[in-house]
C-alpha cells in the first residue's frame, strides 16, 4: 500500500464507516463500486440508511463504478487536486449513472488525516529548536543573563541560552554557572510544561523539578519568550463568519394550456399524434404552436401523423439535468430523440425519449437510409401530457 | 437590409471587471456589482455623478430575486438616475450593450452604465435552464442546455478522427488563452501533447459532447460606460467605438434535427451585419473576434457561420493555430465562455474584452498586432445571436485594403 | 432632438381575472395579428418590423427566458427582440430610443402578464426582496405599499371617505372602458368596510389580480403615415430609480417620480403641468397613490392630496377616466394601461370617456415596492 499526501487508499476506505452520515443517504439503496489502480477494488452498499465498505473483486451490479488511480483518489479526498480537473481530462473515470455518484458526497464527511503526535524527543528538540525564534526582545530590555536548562532522561539534554543585549543565542551545554538553571528529572515532564499540560508549581511540589539561582529570573521566562506552539497547529485568528443562506423557494402555478396545446394533448389521451399546419408555407409543428414562425399567419389546419415514423437524431445523455420543479433526474443514460412520424419532412421532427435498453441499437438517419422505424409506446392511463407516450422504441 | 444612419455616435470608454470564479461567497450581489462598477468608473475616470443612466441585466430565474435592479441599485449606484432592466437569456450581456448603444445614440442620455452580473452559485443554473423550456412538455425532456448534435453533424462532415481532434485542438487553445487572463475563471494547464487522451477520457455528457469541450459556471460582475462622441472624446484618450449590432432571434421549437439545411442565427446575423456595412472579407477584415462559445464543438462550427466560409476552412484555422493570440483571426484572447460564463455579464465580457483588445489594454492576453477591428458576439435563449462591430477610429469603416 | 416618434398602432385584449382558457402566447398573438391588420405593416428586411421590444416577467410567467416562447408569435424569428422587465412604459421608452438612435425605424412592442397563474401574487413580490433581511420579514410588494400608506395619510389628511371616493369613482371610469377589467360597481359605504389587507390598505382599496395583453406599434417620424393618419407623438420620457430599503427612503417624498416627472416635462416642453396637461393617466396600484403620485408631478400642491381630491381634482385634471391601475392591470403592465388610454383619447377613440380637444397626456408607470422605481411619458397629437 502506498501513501500519498502522507494517507494511504485504504485509510479512506477504513474510514468511512466513522464518518458515515445516515442522513445524507436518506431514501438510497445501491452500491458503489471504487477500483484504484494498484490498489484495489472496493464496494460501498448503502440500505436503510446504513453503509457497508469492503474490498471485492466484483463490481457487477454497482449503480456506479469509479476508476482512478491512488494519488488522484487520496488527491481529492483531501482537497490537494482538483476534482473538476480530474474529471475532465479523464483521471477520474465514472461508469454509470452520474448522478447517483454526486449523492455520495453528502453521505461521508471529509476525511481528515489524523495529527501525527510526536515523540518527546521530537518535542524537546523542536521546543529548542524553536527557542531563539521565541524570544522577545522588548521583554527582555537590559537584560544580560544566562539561562541553564538541564533536562533529564534518556530524551532530556542541556542548553544555555545566552541573553544580552536584546539577542538571545543558544548554546549546548551548561555554560559556566548560569545565572539561572532549571532542572527537570524527565524530558517528559519539560513537554507537558511547555504544552501547558502540567504547571511548574506541581513539577516543584512533586520535586521532580528545581530552580536554582536566581529564582525571580525563572518568573520571568514565561514573558521573555513566546509560547511553544507545535508544529501543523496556527496561531488561530479570530476570521470573520461568514453566513451562508440556503432556501428553496416554491411558488405553485396553474399553466394554461390553451386552445392549441389543448387539442394537443387531448389528442395524444386518445393514441392520436396530432401536428397542426400552416395553410401558406404548408409545414408541420409538432408539437403545434398558434403561429407559423416563418409566414407569420395562424397555423389553423389540424393534420395527424404517426404514430410510427424514422429515427432522426439519438441523443445519448449521460449527464441528467434534474427536474426543476421535482429536483429528480433521470437515470443515465438515456436516449432524447429526434423522430420524423410518418406524413412529416425535413425538420418537421418530434421530440421525444427512447426506450431505455434500445439507446445504442438504433440507427439515425444519417447511418442508414431512413433511420431506425420507430413506433410509440403508450402508457396505460394517459392524462393529456406528454408522458402518454412513455417512449419511442424499435418497430420490430 | 436597408440602413439608417445613426443619430450620433457612442463609444466605450470605460471598462470594469470582476475576477470570475465558482464561489464568491464574501460578497452578496450588490457588493459584486459595485465591484465591477467601481473599476469601470476608475477606468474612465469619472465619478457615478456623470452617468445618466443605468441599464441592467439579469434574469430573475437564476439567483432568485424578482426585479433585480431594485435590490442592486444599492451597488449599481442608480439612484436618482434613469434606469432599465433588460434580459434575454444568454445574449443578455449583448443586448444591453446593444441597450445603451440605442439609449446614448438616441440623444436621450449622453453616459450610460451597461452592468452585466451573475452569481450562479446562489442558485441551479442547470435547473435555471431546464426551466426555460416549455411547461407542458419540453421540460420533462429535456437536457438542459446540452447537446451532442452539432458534434455528430461535424463528424459526420469530416470524419470522426479530424472533427474530435479539431474540437479538442480549440478546447486546448482556449485554454492557454484562459491562462494569459488573470480574470478568467478556470485554465487547467492544458498541453496539445493532451489531445489524444482528453478526446478518449474525457467522461461524455451528451454524444460525442464531452465534460472538458463545456463551458463553465462562474461569478462575476462586468460593467462597460458608454459615452456619446462629444462626451466619449473628452473622457478618454482611447474610446472604442460601437459601429453597429444586430439582433437575431429563432423560434422556441428548434425545427433543426432533420434533414434540411437551416441557416443558423449566427450565419443569418453575420451575413446581414456585414452586408449592411460593406464588409465583404470578414476574415480578412477583422483583427479580433471574441466569441460566444458555450463549447468547444459549438466554437468550432461557428466559426465557419460567423466568417462565412466554406468547406474545412474553419478546421483550418483550427488546426494551423491560426486561431491563437499571435495568429492570422486570434479567437477568445480571453480565453472564452468555456473559460469564464457568469451568464448575466458573459455576452457583455465578449464586447469588453474585444474593446480591451482595441485599446491595447488586455495586458498578457493582448494580441501582438495593432487591433483597429473587432467583432464580439453574445449567443444564449434558442439559438440567439447578437453580433458586434467596434472599431478603433471612427474613420477608415470598411474593407482594408 | 427635433425628430420624433409616433405610436402608429394599438392593439389589447380585455383585463381579466384569468384567463385560463389561453395561453399567454394566445393572448399576445391576437394583439399582434390586430396590428398587422390595423396598420398592413409586414415583417419585411427592408421596409418591415426588424426588431421587437415585449415586457414581461419571468417569476410571473415561472419560465426563465419566457419571451423565448414568444418569438414567433411577435414575428421575431429571424429578426430582433429584447424584453424590458420593469413597467411596459419604460419598454415603451426603450423603444423610442431604438427609433431615435437610427438603428430601427420601426419597433413592434408586445407585453403580457398573467398574475393569475401563480398561488400567490404576493409571494412572487416578496421575492423582490433581498434574501437576507427583508424577504424573510415578510415584506411584498402589499404591505410595503401599507407603511407608505400609512405615513402618506397621517401626512396629506387622506380620510377613509377620500379613499373610498377614489375607488368608487374608478369603478364607475371602468364602466365605459370596454377593455377593463369587470368588477362589481361598488358604494362608497362597501369600500370603508372592505376588510383590511394591510392596514391602512383594505381589500378593495387594491387592484385585483388580472391578466392582460397589449401591443403597440411605433415608428419614426418620416414614415408614420404609412401606417396611420392618427399618430400619437412621444414628446417626453424618463424614469428615475429611488432607494432600496423602505427606511432609506422618505416614503411620501415622491424623489423618484418628481425628477422623472421634471425631465420628462422639460423634454416635451411642458412649462405648467396643471395647465397643458389634458389628461393624466397615473399608476395607482393602491387608492392612496393617486393623490400621492398627483403631487409627485405637481399636479396637487405637497402634502396636500387629501384636500385636492375633496376640491375635485381627480376630475379638474381627468385622472384616471380609464378607471386606472385600481381597477385592473397586471402589475408589469400597468404603465402601458395608462399609456394605452393617452393614446386612445388622443385619437379620438375613447368612447364614452373621451376628452374632447386633448392635445397633451401624461402616462405613468411604477416599478417596485412603494414605487421605487417611475416612469412618465409625455404624449401628444
Amino acid at each position: 500500500m502506498s501513501a500519498y499526501f502522507g494517507v494511504k487508499v485504504e485509510d479512506i476506505f477504513a474510514t468511512m464507516p466513522e464518518r458515515f452520515r445516515p442522513e445524507g443517504a436518506e431514501g438510497i439503496s445501491a452500491s458503489y463500486g471504487y477500483n484504484i489502480h494498484g490498489e484495489g477494488k472496493w464496494k460501498l452498499t448503502v440500505k436503510d440508511g446504513k453503509m457497508k465498505i469492503g474490498k471485492a473483486d466484483d463490481l457487477s451490479g454497482c449503480a456506479t463504478v469509479t476508476t482512478t488511480d491512488g494519488e488522484t483518489f487520496v488527491g481529492i479526498n483531501l482537497g490537494k487536486v482538483d476534482a473538476m480537473k480530474a474529471f475532465s481530462s479523464g483521471k477520474f473515470k465514472v461508469e454509470g449513472d452520474f448522478g447517483a455518484l454526486a449523492k455520495t458526497a453528502k453521505m461521508f464527511r471529509k476525511y481528515i488525516p489524523p495529527q501525527k503526535e510526536m515523540s518527546t524527543r521530537e518535542y524537546i528538540l523542536d521546543m529548542f529548536a524553536t527557542l531563539e525564534k521565541r524570544f522577545q526582545p522588548k521583554k527582555a530590555e537590559g537584560l544580560d543573563v544566562t539561562v541553564g536548562y538541564d533536562i533529564g532522561g534518556e530524551d532530556g539534554g542541556k542548553w544555555t541560552a545566552v541573553i544580552r543585549k536584546g539577542e538571545c543565542l543558544l548554546k549546548e551545554g551548561i555554560l559556566g554557572t548560569p545565572t539561572v538553571t532549571l532542572k527537570v528529572q524527565s524530558a517528559a515532564d519539560w513537554v507537558a510544561l511547555m504544552l501547558g499540560k502540567i504547571d511548574a508549581l506541581s513539577l516543584l511540589s512533586a520535586g521532580k523539578a528545581a530552580i536554582t539561582g536566581e529564582a525571580p529570573l525563572a518568573l520571568k521566562l514565561g514573558e521573555i519568550f513566546a509560547p511553544y506552539v507545535p508544529p501543523g497547529e496556527k496561531a488561530k485568528e479570530p476570521e470573520q463568519e461568514l453566513i451562508v443562506l440556503r432556501k428553496t423557494i416554491s411558488v405553485n402555478q396553474r399553466f394554461a394550456t390553451g386552445p392549441v396545446m389543448g387539442k394537443f394533448l387531448n389528442g395524444l389521451k386518445e393514441k392520436k399524434i396530432l401536428a397542426n399546419q400552416c395553410p401558406q408555407c404548408k409545414r408541420l409543428q409538432l408539437p403545434p404552436r398558434e403561429v407559423c414562425a416563418v409566414c407569420r399567419v395562424e397555423a389553423t389546419q389540424w393534420v395527424e401523423v404517426g404514430p410510427k415514423g424514422h429515427l432522426a437524431v439519438n441523443e445519448i445523455v449521460y449527464y441528467a439535468s434534474p427536474d426543476p420543479l421535482t429536483g429528480e433526474t433521470r437515470e443515465t443514460p438515456y436516449g432524447s430523440i429526434h423522430v420524423l412520424l410518418d406524413g412529416c419532412k425535413g425538420n418537421e421532427t418530434f421530440t421525444h425519449l427512447l426506450r431505455p435498453d434500445q439507446i445504442f441499437k438504433v440507427k439515425e438517419t444519417w447511418q442508414e437510409e431512413k433511420g431506425s422505424r420507430l413506433r410509440p409506446v403508450w402508457a396505460e392511463r394517459r392524462t393529456g401530457s406528454i408522458h402518454d407516450i412513455k417512449f419511442f422504441e424499435l418497430d420490430e | 437590409m436597408a440602413h439608417r444612419k445613426k443619430n450620433r455616435n457612442v463609444a466605450i470608454v470605460g471598462i470594469g471587471q470582476t475576477r470570475y470564479s465558482s464561489h464568491r461567497e464574501d460578497v452578496n450581489q450588490p457588493e459584486m456589482i459595485q465591484e465591477a462598477v467601481r473599476l469601470a468608473l476608475k477606468d474612465a475616470g469619472i465619478s457615478i455623478a456623470d452617468v445618466d443612466c443605468v441599464v441592467h441585466g439579469n434574469m430573475e430565474l437564476f439567483e432568485m430575486i424578482h426585479q433585480p435592479d431594485l435590490w442592486h441599485m444599492l451597488g449599481t449606484g442608480a439612484y436618482g438616475k434613469n434606469a432599465f432592466r433588460i434580459t434575454t437569456g444568454g445574449t443578455t450581456g449583448t443586448t444591453i450593450v446593444a441597450a445603451g448603444d440605442n439609449l446614448v445614440a438616441s440623444g436621450l442620455y449622453d453616459v450610460a452604465m451597461i452592468i452585466g452580473f451573475e452569481k450562479l452559485q446562489e442558485g441551479h443554473t442547470t435547473g435555471g435552464i431546464t426551466n426555460m423550456a416549455d411547461p407542458l412538455w419540453f421540460r420533462n425532456l429535456m437536457t438542459g442546455a446540452l447537446t451532442g448534435t452539432t458534434a455528430s453533424a461535424t463528424i459526420k462532415e469530416f470524419g470522426e478522427e479530424r472533427a474530435k481532434r479539431a474540437a479538442m485542438m480549440m478546447r486546448v487553445i482556449m485554454d492557454k488563452h484562459a491562462g494569459l487572463n488573470p480574470n478568467a475563471h478556470r485554465s487547467f494547464g492544458l498541453d496539445f501533447g493532451q489531445i489524444p487522451d482528453l478526446m478518449e477520457n474525457s467522461p461524455k455528457l451528451v454524444g460525442e459532447l464531452r465534460l472538458i469541450h463545456m463551458c463553465s459556471q462562474s461569478d462575476g460582475a462586468c460593467v462597460l460606460i458608454l459615452a456619446d462622441e462629444e462626451k466619449a472624446k473628452k473622457i478618454s484618450r482611447k474610446p472604442v467605438w460601437i459601429r453597429d449590432h444586430i439582433t437575431v432571434h429563432r423560434e422556441e421549437s428548434f425545427n433543426v434535427f432533420g434533414d434540411e439545411p437551416v441557416e443558423m442565427t449566427h450565419h443569418f446575423a453575420a451575413r446581414h451585419l456585414f452586408e449592411r456595412n460593406r464588409i465583404t472579407k470578414p476574415l480578412e477584415y477583422f483583427d479580433v473576434f471574441e466569441m460566444y462559445d458555450p463549447s468547444a464543438w459549438w466554437g468550432l462550427d461557428w466559426l465557419r457561420e460567423f466568417f462565412l466560409l466554406e468547406g474545412d476552412e474553419h478546421l483550418k484555422l483550427v488546426e494551423n493555430k491560426e486561431i491563437m493570440i499571435g495568429g492570422k483571426i486570434p479567437l477568445n484572447p480571453s480565453g472564452g465562455v468555456i473559460a469564464s460564463n457568469p451568464i448575466g455579464a458573459t455576452a457583455l465580457v465578449r464586447v469588453a474584452e474585444a474593446a480591451l483588445q482595441i485599446r491595447g489594454d488586455a495586458g498578457a492576453h493582448q494580441i501582438p498586432k495593432p487591433v483597429k477591428h473587432a467583432l464580439a458576439s453574445g449567443f444564449g435563449g434558442t439559438i440567439w445571436t447578437v453580433l458586434f462591430i467596434l472599431e478603433k477610429e471612427l474613420t477608415g469603416w470598411g474593407e482594408r485594403k | 432632438m427635433g425628430k420624433r416618434v409616433a405610436i402608429c398602432a394599438l392593439a389589447q385584449i380585455k383585463n381579466e381575472p384569468d384567463i385560463w382558457y389561453r395561453r399567454f402566447q394566445g393572448m399576445v398573438f391576437e394583439c399582434v395579428q390586430a396590428i398587422l391588420k390595423q396598420t398592413g405593416v409586414t415583417f419585411d428586411l427592408d421596409k418591415g418590423i426588424r426588431n421587437v421590444v415585449t415586457c414581461s416577467d419571468d417569476v410571473f410567467d415561472a419560465r426563465t427566458i419566457s419571451d423565448s416562447a414568444l418569438t414567433d408569435v411577435v414575428g421575431a424569428h429571424y429578426r430582433g427582440e429584447e424584453k424590458v422587465t420593469q413597467d411596459g412604459l419604460n419598454g415603451l421608452g426603450y423603444a423610442m430610443a431604438c427609433i431615435l438612435s437610427g438603428h430601427d425605424d420601426l419597433i413592434l412592442l408586445a407585453g403580457h402578464c398573467k398574475e393569475s397563474q401563480s398561488e400567490s401574487r404576493r409571494m412572487c413580490t416578496n421575492l423582490a426582496f433581498d434574501p437576507f433581511y427583508c424577504r424573510p420579514l415578510g415584506l411584498d410588494f402589499l404591505n410595503a405599499s401599507a407603511l407608505q400608506a400609512r405615513a402618506y395619510v397621517t401626512q396629506s389628511g387622506l380620510t377613509e371617505e377620500h379613499l373610498a371616493r377614489i375607488v368608487v369613482r374608478s369603478r364607475k371610469n371602468a364602466v365605459r372602458n370596454p377593455y377593463a377589467r369587470e368588477n362589481k360597481v361598488v358604494t362608497e359605504k362597501e369600500v370603508m368596510n372592505s376588510p383590511m389587507l394591510a392596514d391602512p390598505i383594505r381589500e378593495l382599496h387594491y387592484y385585483p389580480v388580472t391578466d392582460w395583453a397589449v401591443a403597440m406599434l411605433l415608428c419614426c417620424e418620416e414614415r408614420a403615415k404609412e401606417f396611420t393618419d392618427k399618430p400619437v407623438w412621444i414628446t417626453g420620457f424618463a424614469n428615475c430609480m429611488d432607494n432600496y430599503f423602505l427606511g432609506d427612503k422618505d416614503l411620501t417624498s415622491n424623489f423618484a417620480l418628481r425628477k422623472a416627472a421634471q425631465k420628462a416635462f422639460r423634454m416635451a416642453g411642458v412649462k405648467d403641468p396643471r395647465k397643458e396637461l389634458g389628461l393624466v393617466e397615473l399608476n395607482d396600484a393602491a387608492a392612496y397613490q393617486l393623490p400621492l403620485w398627483a403631487e409627485g408631478i405637481g399636479l396637487a400642491e405637497e402634502g396636500k392630496g387629501g384636500r385636492w381630491i375633496e376640491a375635485g381634482g381627480l376630475e379638474k385634471y381627468q385622472v384616471n377616466l380609464s378607471g386606472g391601475m385600481l381597477n385592473g392591470n397586471p402589475m408589469i403592465l400597468g404603465g402601458l394601461a395608462r399609456a394605452a388610454e393617452a393614446i386612445l383619447q388622443l385619437r379620438g377613440e375613447a368612447g364614452e370617456r373621451q376628452v374632447n380637444g386633448v392635445r397633451k397626456a401624461l402616462a405613468h408607470g411604477t416599478t417596485g415596492a412603494a414605487g421605487q422605481h417611475h416612469a412618465v411619458m409625455i404624449l401628444g397629437k
